[in-house]
């Protein structure tokens, strides 16, 4: 939802000349509540130094990506080892050898 | 400037693209770049312009000459696929010129692999993630993306592979 959030003010960067302004201007806080971050991340971008919007949009993608990184899920992935034999069969080899 | 990656300009890039594919309010393909072009936001009215030249050293190339409105000279033998495309490849180095993109610092950014950016620029801008992704949904072919959405094939070839592992944009 950030990284969302992020692609949009990148985005409106283009063609509104009020999100150059604000960085210019040092608003920046205000121009991010126009934009679906948390607050968390909100105060760590607001916290960026860059020199340029620019700049600053590399720093926040930065910053946006490793907060995702670790707050998404991470894909468990069954042992390679395990369900390769069904177990009706493991319990007949065993008794064949037994 | 800090330093960085390929990865981080296309990123940077594809949002402009959608940007300014957004300010067209098209919805379905293929995008209008040069009408765009021809009827610039508010912003860049002293930025876009097409002119049709007859050298045949490039398909197309910007230029602003000095106090004068920038324009892409473009070749007039095209075909309508290539010219939009190069139209939208052009269009990065207006914006990147322009008192608006002098003020957000896209020259320090981008200038540095101008071509590779200007090329994932121009592929996102003819082909929005969002039409694309809609073109899917409807059933839209590999085959018939270059069509679809007017734009040379290898370029279509690599935009369809780039949607597909760079989703949202």
């Amino acid at each position: 939802m950030s990284m969302q959030a992020l692609n949009q003010l990148v985005a409106r960067s283009i063609v509104d000349p009020s999100v150059a302004q604000a960085f210019s201007n040092g608003t920046v806080t205000s121009l991010l509540d126009n934009f679906d971050f948390s607050d968390e991340l909100k105060t760590r971008l607001s916290d960026l130094h860059a020199t340029n919007f620019a700049e600053f949009s590399i720093l926040a993608y930065r910053t946006v990506k490793a907060v995702e990184e670790i707050t998404q899920p991470r894909i468990e992935l069954p042992s390679p080892l395990e369900g390769l034999v069904d177990d009706r069969d493991q319990a007949a080899d065993d008794e064949q050898v037994a | 400037m800090i330093s960085t990656t390929r990865e981080e300009r296309r990123w940077f890039v594809r949002n402009l693209a959608q940007g300014l594919a957004d300010y067209t309010g098209t919805s379905e393909p293929p995008v209008p770049v040069e009408e765009m072009l021809k009827h610039p936001p508010g912003l860049y009215q002293n930025d876009f312009g097409v002119v049709e030249m007859y050298s045949s050293l490039w398909d197309a190339t910007f230029a602003r000459p000095l106090t004068q409105r920038g324009n892409v000279f473009v070749h007039v033998n095209l075909t309508p696929e290539k010219r939009r495309f190069a139209l939208a490849r052009e269009t990065l180095s207006a914006l990147i010129t322009s008192k608006q993109g002098r003020a957000l610092g896209l020259a320090d950014l981008l200038l540095s692999e101008l071509r590779d950016s200007a090329e994932c620029f121009a592929r996102a801008l003819v082909a929005p993630a969002m039409m694309v992704e809609a073109y899917r949904k409807r059933g839209g072919s590999r085959d018939d993306f270059a069509d679809a959405f007017g734009m040379p094939s290898e370029v279509a070839a690599a935009r369809w592979d780039e949607v597909q592992t760079t989703v949202p944009h």
